[in-house]
């Protein structure tokens, strides 16, 4: 008997956004004309992407700024209609805004609050369950996990605009996931937070994906956040999907070269290194240099040959040293 | 019933909300009387010089100034708060929360138009039923408190065309955010503190079919001293319908729009 | 006296409200509206006789004016004061090497740019529609602009030294309210100053309200003998006087506050 294929948790296919934005010029003159003449650009914000998500997976959107991250975020939220292409999640079409679909999904915004400012928030999340139709007692019970799992019992009883930023996610988290989504999105979560906060925040996003299954979409510009949580990344850059997989294999294909550290038994000096290998600005008293991946045995042989070496690692480069040239670049 | 439900909810919060800060309200009662006051004494020094301007005498004047606080009131109540917190200086669509709102599984215009309440509106509820009490006591006066029935069907008739002009005047903020499309409606229903009879020909006709403030107050007033001609009251009636289907059908067009333009 | 500094900042000022100006012409939009409808209610009360010797022409001119006088002399930056106090931002100010005063003065002189071009061409329209008549003389068209500057800087000090209570009140925009609404009533928005009922003229001939908005037109169009201008202008000139002493009196007690506080 033939085996039915799971229906991905979410998917898009073509997905494109383009938009239509005014040109403004600068100065009195160009803003008398543009009163009367106006012109037009169009800007592909996104463009062809394609990808699965499994139920349960916790996937990491990566990419610069206006790279289309949150473009794409916006469209399987329902938010945004596509200028082309489909994308189903949680078996509904998201624009479409069915009742049914909404009641399944949430979204945090690390840089916009969804709390009410003056009153505690327990009063908001009260308007909320009311909103998503929580049945009481599953309401009382997710509030009193979430709140333990975050532990902020003494932050429900004061006006939000008295919490610190940090205080404020946790109610944002707990407004987010009142009604049990079964897809999460997070746009930026662990924006301007402390470390120690960003921590706590990592460990609380993987129990939850780890005891709820819930499905979790989630954009960083801290590659801490995506190298903690995200088994899988997709890479978006200008509106293109251009990687999706394991991160650790993004580095491999971003920048196949790996680092050499090593120390001399009488401390730094100068050495010359074969023309693979170029030297790296040395930290302590330990040097370092880089070289392909291909080149790294034949050039640690040399320098444990060549040199008297007390220590030596050979490392992956750090992954924002690998973003940050694809930032630059523009292309993998 | 749910929506029942999320009505009280709404209230629930808005009312602590305004409670939070306490010197909000003497200023809220001391902006009430004094909305009253320069309303009243704008009549009483127009009155000394006239004794009646186009068929509307002292009486029936202030009775209008009544109706106009009574439907300003429910306005401030809630429709204006709501509104203004979705397309308002403040609003969302400005800051971008509107997405918030989006995601809800909740009737978008629903949602809209409920979701913020502001009860010190009560008090000025309150002055103006007073004035109308007012009105209607004063001697040699044409008003009749025998046309009760019809004056309240016009009333109704009138708060729906208001809700239906704000409405479209929310939904224009879509299509061109940052301007203060519910400030404008702010200064036009200044207009309906005097009866249409009072204004000239042609402004009489905008305000009765193009933008209808004068049938807010206008023709209420007219009902309560008996003078509503007939078919006027399925006139004013039929005018409210059309008019909050159509600003339902913008409200929702223009969300949709949001949704097709913004980024 | 840092003048290029003070001329950048007007111009830096003008240029970003240039850039908001729709905003600008929507508050101007509706503050245009009390006059008009005052305008229309006269005229239309004028519209067979005369009333109180103003024929249903002269009403429109004399309205006209008051538009254009009371958006002269309209203060903007009084509201801005007390949040300028309020949150904080008086230290930047504070930090310039300009009287903070020049702030003000920026934000009054770009307001009154861009008010205008949006407040002349619709008077313009509404002059060519309505048909006013104006009849003046010489002297009263001399006469008229130093009532006007005096107006614009009695109802600016009057306002600003009302503001600046923003040092110990919170809610100090309240007395802005009351005083806006004293103009309204006794400046000749609600009625010409001649026909101000017996009682209330008598006052109000002592009060600084009528000299904010309404002397400079009833100069203008040939309301007042000469008599009554001199005395019209010696009451004028003394509450300006007392209005700027206030203003420095209670800026430099509550900028002590406001260093001993903290900001």
């Amino acid at each position: 008997m033939p085996i039915k294929p799971i229906e991905p948790h979410i998917s898009a296919r073509g997905l494109s956004k383009t938009y239509r934005v005014v040109e403004r010029g600068e100065g009195l003159a160009a803003s008398i004309k543009s009163l009367f003449h106006r012109r037009y650009q169009n800007v592909d914000a996104v463009c062809e992407i394609n990808f699965n998500i499994q139920r349960g997976e916790m996937v990491g959107f990566i990419g610069p700024n206006g790279a289309g991250k949150t473009t794409t975020l916006k469209m399987l939220s329902g938010l945004l209609h596509p200028s082309a292409g489909e994308a189903r999640v949680a078996g509904y079409v998201p624009w479409e805004r069915k009742t049914g679909f909404l009641k399944r999904i949430s979204m945090v915004l690390g840089n916009k609050s969804q709390m009410l400012w003056d009153i505690p928030p327990m009063d908001t999340f009260r308007v909320l369950g009311e909103i998503y139709q929580v049945p009481r007692a599953a309401f009382q019970q997710t509030l009193d996990e979430l709140v333990e799992l975050l532990d902020m019992s003494a932050l429900l009883t004061k006006p939000v605009r008295n919490l610190s930023l940090g205080e404020r996610m946790k109610c944002e988290l707990v407004a987010g996931l009142l009604h049990q989504p079964e897809v999460l999105f997070l746009d930026e979560p662990t924006l301007g937070l402390d470390v120690s906060m960003q921590n706590r925040l990592r460990s609380f996003f993987k129990a939850y994906n780890r005891t709820r299954g819930a499905t979790i979409i989630l954009t960083s510009h801290y590659m801490a956040d995506v190298t903690a949580l995200c088994p899988r990344v997709i890479l978006i850059h200008r509106g293109r999907l251009l990687y999706d997989g394991e991160l650790s294999g993004l580095a491999e294909r971003l920048a196949p070269f790996k680092i050499i550290r090593f120390a001399l038994t009488n401390g730094p000096a100068a050495i010359a290194l074969p023309e693979s290998a170029h030297l790296l600005p040395s930290e302590d008293d330990h040097m370092a240099c880089r070289t392909s991946r291909e080149d790294a045995p034949a050039v640690t042989s040399y320098l444990l040959n060549t040199y008297s070496v007390a220590d030596l690692t050979v490392e992956d480069p750090p992954i924002e040293a690998v973003i940050d040239q694809v930032y630059q670049e523009g292309e993998v | 019933m749910r929506y029942f439900r999320l009505i009280v909810r709404f209230l629930r919060a808005s009312a602590q909300q305004e409670m939070a800060y306490s010197v909000n309200f003497f200023i809220s009662l001391i902006y009430s009387l004094l909305n009253l006051g320069v309303g009243v004494a704008g009549l009483d020094i127009l009155f000394t010089q006239v004794q009646s301007i186009q068929g509307w005498d002292y009486a029936s004047t202030l009775a209008l100034l009544g109706i106009y606080l009574v439907v300003t009131a429910l306005r401030e109540l809630f429709i204006g708060p709501s509104l203004e917190a979705l397309a308002g200086m403040e609003g969302e669509i400005m800051s971008g929360k509107f997405d918030f709102t989006l995601l809800r599984p909740i009737d978008i215009q629903f949602m809209s138009s409920f979701r913020a309440w502001r009860l010190f509106a009560l008090l000025d509820l309150a002055l103006g039923i007073g004035v109308i009490w007012r009105a209607l006591a004063i001697p040699g006066s044409l008003l009749a408190p025998g046309n009760i029935l019809v004056f309240a069907v016009v009333m109704c008739a009138g708060m729906l065309v208001m809700y239906s002009i704000l409405l479209a005047f929310s939904a224009l903020v879509f299509w061109s955010p940052g301007f203060l499309f519910t400030w404008v409606f702010d200064g036009l229903i200044q207009l309906a503190r005097y009866p249409v009879g009072m204004y000239p020909q042609w402004l009489r006709f905008v305000l009765t079919w193009v933008i209808p403030v004068g049938v807010i107050t206008t023709i209420p007033a007219q009902a309560l001293s008996g003078n509503l001609p007939a078919g006027y009251l399925a006139g004013s009636v039929g005018l409210a319908v059309v008019f909050f289907l159509g600003a339902s059908f913008l409200f929702r067009r223009s969300v949709r729009r949001y949704t097709s333009a913004s980024s | 006296m840092n003048y290029q500094g003070g001329l950048a900042l007007i111009k830096r000022t003008w240029a970003s409200w240039l850039q908001a100006r729709g905003f600008f012409w929507v508050l101007a939009f509706g503050w245009m509206i009390p006059p008009l409808i005052y305008l229309f209610v006269w005229s239309t009360a004028a519209g067979e006789q005369t009333v109180a010797g103003m024929d249903r022409g002269e009403f429109i001119g004399y309205y006209l004016l008051i538009i254009l006088s009371n958006q002269l002399t309209y203060s903007t930056t009084n509201w801005t004061v007390g949040d300028v106090i309020r949150y904080g931002q008086l230290n930047t100010w504070l930090l310039r090497p300009l009287p903070p005063i020049f702030e003000a003065f920026a934000a009054e002189i770009a307001g009154k740019v861009v008010f205008m071009l949006f407040v002349l061409p619709v008077s313009g329209i509404l002059a060519l529609l309505l048909r006013p008549e104006l009849h003046t003389t010489w002297m009263e068209g001399v006469a008229f602009v130093p009532a006007l500057l005096m107006a614009w800087a009695l109802r600016f000090f009057w306002g600003y030294w009302l503001a600046l209570l923003a040092f110990w009140a919170t809610r100090a925009d309240s007395l802005l309210v009351i005083q806006d609404s004293l103009v309204f009533l006794l400046s000749g928005v609600v009625a010409p100053f001649a026909l101000l009922p017996a009682g209330v003229a008598a006052v109000a001939r002592w009060l600084p309200f009528r000299y904010m908005v309404g002397f400079p037109v009833e100069i203008l169009s040939g309301q007042l003998p000469a008599g009554e201008m001199l005395l019209g202008f010696a009451i004028q000139i003394a509450w300006l006087a007392l209005a700027v002493f206030l203003s420095i009196v209670i800026w430099k007690k509550g900028l002590r506050r406001y260093a001993a506080v903290g900001g």
